[in-house]
């Protein structure tokens, strides 16, 4: 015990630390530096779109829809993960929306294509809910799917001419659709852009690396992601509707067409999954390359655009800009950054968490049982976290420590039992819920996002609770002094120790404001010095009325902070009380350390 | 009027068996490898074509035909197994998207050769036109073979798997490539075998299933979707699953096709695997990813 207090005191509990803000500087440069490409590139486009004979405005303007419709699956593959195979459904159904619009109801086609965006809209939060509940292959096809059936569904509705297709009136002269197509283009970029800065993007980000550990950091997943796909699919219906205005025609097979799904795939594949220029640079690329093929080998077109795919993905798999990243160009700049500078040790608690007044901030489990089939994993199991105290659980493996942990944090629903915070039933509420009403967690095994900073990490949660950005960059920085992880806060996790790792998710945690922590072997693979690092945060924690609940294999690690032990063996409670007393218990000798002892 | 149930009824079941058949390569390869080959169907189609020109040239019968299919495209599995998916970098959910999105151009290069070998246009083969009278209903020859030859192959595959020494291995490795290979047991050679058998099978079952379902270049991409509704439905890679899973495809099919219209029938695929996927998702019988 004096020995861990000793190693406590020498760690400064509150360090005034300003971070490295060379980087930054580097940052911000390039900030300014990655608009004036933009901006001859839009200068270069509107020239050829004054200027250009009819072809190249063709060219300029296929390619100019190309770059609407790849920034679309960019934000739903790229940035959310959900790799899909049927936007095309919702550039077909833009198309139709837009057609049915101008032709059946004599809009202009301006408000045609803003009735097929805002239809896209409609359609996708339905869809979406419904879609985005599959993952992977199943995503993936069900989408494929979908376009199939749109391509079905326009066949067979006579009011659009069927099979045959119909003919649009075409308004407008060349230059003003042009002009407008590359205006849309634009848009699709900057949105592009102002999502990857901001919190919704981090959201989306943080989903695709690991959607556990969003959950828990208080990100409500399933809404964030319908956002993000009902995006997508607006931006795959306008460029739909300005296809089909462009060529004042539109066909089942052409609207539908799985050669422009591959197009699209490939674009954003060969610019750079995910990254902000990649659609941008992949659809101009592409564009271009397709011009060759089509005069050259209009035959075997596909054929080619298809081994670029698999070469892509067999040498290049994070595209041509995430090759630029290599030399630091192009890289993604993080959100929100770079972190202020800390005046002075600022104690002011976060705005409606003051832990400690809470009078029964507690956190209760009331005889939770979870059965997996015939095998009980946790056995009518109470658990009691006081505010200002740590309550230590140990356990042989497989004893349903991990199991209670999900329990309590909503990741799994308890069979029978209640979950109390206070007077709040949480029971069945989805995990970020019950994250930002103040119960948040490590997972035993790491859980970060690996292409997200220690900053954005600690923003994402820190975000989720706080809706003010001056706050929560505020906090965010503050925790992140407090672990010491402030001057790595441009690090990406994998470049961090293990030890350092597991601060960063507590931090992660933390910044949730909890009244209970609950940490899941936290302590494990730590170096003694990281292990004191922990023990300065959570006493200081303890001090401002949080509860901990801490699952540990290493005794030594928590049992000189904890007031009360709980053993677990085989689902049930063995034992609990003091330490020394419940360290001594022969039943938990028995069941920890094995017979013979 | 009970007459034209039972006719649907036995015509959906025997259907359920070319969907089988047409299915069972890709459950296999999905069991063992846990991976999507989406030119699945782009290997069935060339498998069917591939029969027609046989037909056409040489007046070889699609049973014929079928062993030929099957080896072609054997090796053609072997060659993107070996070429391609076993030299994706990355694990996890990494690998199985680009994992997808390779064979995803896989598919395009597929039936664009197609399309360059055989042209744009639907073929088939008019093979077995007769018709099979059993109690006053009438049972299209074709669809009777097609069906047995699916039946008897998922039934050997089944015996191999469950049987054989060889066929252990494969499960072993489907079940843990880790404790497989930490028994000795070459893992990568394994996955090899998986999808070169895998893409064989597609070949086969293409070269006879044309006879009953016409083909064209790019039918690839909806047999792909139809098959993997078969398999996943089934609960991906369990192959009792997949059995159930295409007898209830086919009855589907049968009777929508009959009392709605084939424009429905066709939506109904991919409706009933949307459907599976969101109340389903371990598949009819909930044990997904067994061999």
């Amino acid at each position: 015990m004096k020995g861990q207090v000793s190693l406590t005191e020498r760690v400064p509990k509150l360090e005034v630390v300003r971070p490295v803000t060379t980087g930054a500087r580097v940052t911000k440069t390039f900030a300014a530096a990655e608009w004036i490409p933009f901006a001859i590139g839009v200068a270069i486009a509107v020239t050829i779109a004054v200027r250009g004979n009819g072809y190249v405005v063709q060219v300029l303007t296929s390619t100019a829809i190309f770059v609407v419709l790849a920034s679309g699956w960019n934000i739903i593959s790229g940035l959310v993960g959900y790799v899909s195979f049927g936007q095309v459904a919702f550039f077909g159904l833009g198309a139709y929306l837009a057609a049915e619009l101008i032709v059946h109801f004599q809009l202009p086609w301006y408000m045609a294509a803003a009735g097929a965006g805002v239809g896209a809209v409609v359609v996708a939060l339905v869809l979406g809910t419904i879609m985005l509940r599959l993952q992977g292959i199943f995503f993936a096809l069900g989408m494929f799917g979908l376009a199939r059936i749109g391509q079905i569904a326009a066949t067979s509705l006579d009011s659009t001419g069927g099979a045959m297709g119909e003919t649009i009136p075409t308004t407008g002269d060349s230059l003003q659709t042009a002009l407008t197509i590359i205006g849309v283009a634009c848009g699709a970029v900057i949105l592009t852009r102002v999502i990857m800065r901001s919190r919704f993007g981090l959201q989306l980000m943080a989903i695709r690396d690991d959607q556990t550990a969003a959950k828990g950091a208080g990100v409500n997943t399933q809404a964030v992601k319908v956002a993000a796909f009902c995006i997508a699919a607006c931006l795959a219906a306008l460029a739909g509707a300005l296809y089909a205005w462009n060529i004042g025609y539109v066909d089942p097979t052409s609207a539908f067409n799985g050669t422009i799904e591959l197009q699209t795939i490939l674009m954003v594949l060969v610019g750079g999954i995910g990254t902000m220029w990649g659609p941008v640079v992949g659809a101009i690329l592409i564009s271009l390359i397709n011009q060759v093929l089509w005069a050259r080998f209009p035959m075997e077109q596909q054929i080619i655009l298809g081994s670029i795919v698999i070469l892509v993905v067999l040498l290049a798999p994070g595209g041509l800009v995430s090759m630029v990243n290599r030399f630091g160009w192009a890289r993604r700049q993080p959100v929100w950054a770079p972190p202020p500078a800390l005046e002075t040790s600022d104690e002011v608690a976060a705005p409606g968490r003051t832990g400690g007044t809470h009078p029964d901030g507690a956190l209760r489990g009331v005889s939770l049982t979870k059965r997996f089939g015939g095998v009980v994993a946790v056995d009518d199991v109470n658990l009691h976290a006081e505010s200002g105290q740590i309550l230590a659980i140990i356990g042989p493996n497989g004893a349903g420590k991990s199991t209670l942990f999900d329990l309590l944090s909503g990741f799994a629903r308890p069979s029978s039992g209640k979950v109390h915070l206070g007077d709040r039933d949480l029971t069945g509420l989805n995990p970020h819920v019950i994250a930002r009403s103040g119960v948040a967690r490590t997972f035993q095994t790491s859980r970060l996002f690996s292409s997200l900073t220690v900053w954005e990490t600690v923003l994402l949660a820190s975000s989720s609770l706080h809706e003010s950005r001056k706050t929560a960059v505020a906090e965010t920085a503050k925790i992140l002094s407090k672990v010491g992880l402030l001057n790595s806060w441009e690090s990406f996790p994998e470049r961090l120790s293990p030890g350092q790792q597991r601060l960063l998710e507590i931090a992660r945690a933390l910044a949730l404001h909890p009244r209970v922590l609950l940490l899941d072997e936290a302590m494990a693979g730590m170096t003694p010095q990281e292990i004191a690092r922990v023990h300065a945060v959570l006493e200081h924690a303890v001090a401002q009325g949080c509860a901990v609940v801490a699952i540990e294999h290493v005794l030594p690690a928590i049992s000189s902070l904890a007031s009360r032990v709980q053993v677990l063996d085989f689902g049930k409670t063995i034992a609990e009380g003091v330490p020394a007393q419940v360290l001594r218990d022969p039943l938990v000798i028995d069941a920890y350390l094995g017979v013979g002892e | 009027m009970l007459h034209d149930y039972a006719l649907l009824t036995i015509t959906g079941l025997l259907w359920g068996g070319v969907y089988l058949l047409m299915a069972e390569g890709l459950n296999l390869i999905y069991g063992v490898m846990k991976v999507v080959n989406l030119a699945h169907g782009d290997f069935i189609v060339a498998g069917g074509l591939l029969a027609v020109t046989l037909f056409s040239t040489y007046q070889l019968s699609p049973i014929t035909a079928l062993p030929i299919a099957g080896f072609l495209l054997l090796l053609v599995g072997l060659a993107v197994q070996t070429g391609i998916l076993e030299r994706l970098v990355g694990g996890g959910s990494q690998a199985e998207i680009r994992t997808l999105l390779a064979t995803f151009g896989l598919s395009y290069i597929v039936s664009n050769v197609a399309l360059l070998l055989w042209g744009g246009q639907v073929q088939s083969i008019p093979f077995l036109q007769g018709a099979v009278k059993v109690g006053g209903l009438a049972i299209p020859e074709n669809l009777l073979v097609c069906s047995i030859i699916a039946f008897i192959v998922a039934g050997s595959v089944h015996f191999w798997l469950t049987q054989t020494i060889s066929g252990k291995t494969v499960r072993a490795t489907a079940q843990s490539e880790l404790g497989a290979a930490s028994c000795g047991l070459n893992i990568k050679m394994i996955r090899a075998v998986t999808f070169a058998l895998g893409s064989a099978m597609a070949g086969a079952a293409g070269a006879i299933t044309i006879v009953l379902i016409p083909f064209q270049s790019t039918s690839g991409g909806d047999l792909t979707v139809q098959s993997f509704t078969v398999i996943a439905l089934g609960g991906l890679g369990d192959y009792v699953g997949a059995v159930l899973a295409a007898l209830l495809l086919g009855l589907t099919q049968s009777f929508t096709s009959y009392f709605l219209g084939s424009n429905v029938a066709a939506a109904m695929v991919y409706l009933l695997f949307i459907v599976v996927l969101i109340f389903r998702p371990q598949g009819l019988l909930g044990r997904a990813g067994r061999v």
